[in-house]
């Protein structure tokens, strides 16, 4: 069996692993995704269920709608999943994995709600981190974001 | 005086911003990745004072030394970063009640953690919601979300 994908919040307090594949990732532009993401659109990836261990602390969840749920952590709010009640599968918050480069994006949902400067996104003007902090935060910067590892 | 407002998924923190907004852009950065769970962050500066509360207080998370960042306890949705003594607050553009009233979004910053596919994702085959839904979930379908508006109840 393949090592399991791990991931977690920003915080750590909760943490999973995933004991299966990724499938069908995707990006939603939908309104109610942008809003639980607080985001112009949310990156997410397929897991079954059955697959999803929680290692560390559990989410919180908030019913966003009749059938849906979404987990989050109460203890610094990283958003986690997003689940239909009824389906064996459920997403994942690509952000939340430990490598979100596993997840590799195939389709866009909900356009119904995309944002006008998505198409664009990627053109505009780029810098790195470390160009745009001043070299006095750069000395007061400690990171308390939990490690990408267990 | 221009007026925004804005608040969480479940509406329990809301907040209206009187006045201009500063710049807006996107964040690549593994923080911000991390804090909103996702590709990156949209943010645009909002002068404190300018910034009201109107419904609630965000719970707040210190991501670094000098860095507090923002989100609702009740629904976890991510509502602002706020670096120690800055004048402004960095809100999350997805928040606001008409996010494409916010911008012109002008940069991306931290794009040391770009995920590969950013670049080409507007060219990934595109579905709405209701195509993506059978006919059981939309008729069963019943939205918990707040309203793009202030209310004066809520739920």
């Amino acid at each position: 069996m393949n090592p399991a994908v791990t991931g977690g919040c920003q915080c750590g307090r909760v943490r999973y692993a995933i004991h299966g594949p990724l499938f069908n990732a995707h990006i939603c532009h939908c309104r109610m995704c942008q809003k639980a993401f607080g985001n112009l659109f949310a990156a997410l990836a397929g897991v079954n269920k059955a697959d999803l261990r929680w290692t560390s602390g559990e989410p919180a969840y908030f019913r966003s709608s009749s059938i849906v749920q979404r987990g989050f952590c109460p203890h610094c709010g990283t958003p986690l999943t997003f689940a239909y009640d009824h389906t064996s599968h459920m997403n994942i918050a690509i952000g939340s994995l430990d490598n979100p480069a596993l997840a590799k994006v195939e389709n866009q949902y909900g356009i119904e709600g995309m944002a006008p400067a998505f198409p664009a996104l990627h053109e505009l003007p780029g810098s790195r981190t470390e160009d745009d902090i001043s070299a006095e935060d750069l000395r007061r910067l400690k990171s308390f974001q939990h490690p990408d590892h267990d | 005086m221009d007026k925004f407002s804005g608040g969480c998924q479940c509406g329990a923190v809301r907040f209206q911003v009187t006045g201009p907004l500063g710049n807006a852009g996107i964040c690549h950065c593994r923080m911000c990745q991390k804090a909103f769970g996702s590709w990156g962050a949209a943010l645009v500066s909002v002068p404190a004072k300018s910034l009201a509360w109107t419904r609630g207080q965000p719970s707040v998370f210190r991501s670094s030394a000098i860095v507090a960042r923002g989100f609702c306890a009740k629904c976890g949705t991510p509502l602002h970063m706020h670096e120690d003594g800055d004048d402004n607050f960095e809100l999350a553009i997805g928040v606001f009640d008409e996010p494409s009233r916010i911008g012109p979004l002008t940069e991306q910053v931290g794009v040391e953690g770009r995920v590969s596919w950013f670049k080409d994702m507007h060219l990934l085959p595109e579905q709405t919601t209701a195509e993506t839904r059978t006919p059981q979930d939309l008729y069963k379908l019943k939205s918990l979300q707040h309203p793009d508006h202030d209310t004066d109840h809520w739920p």
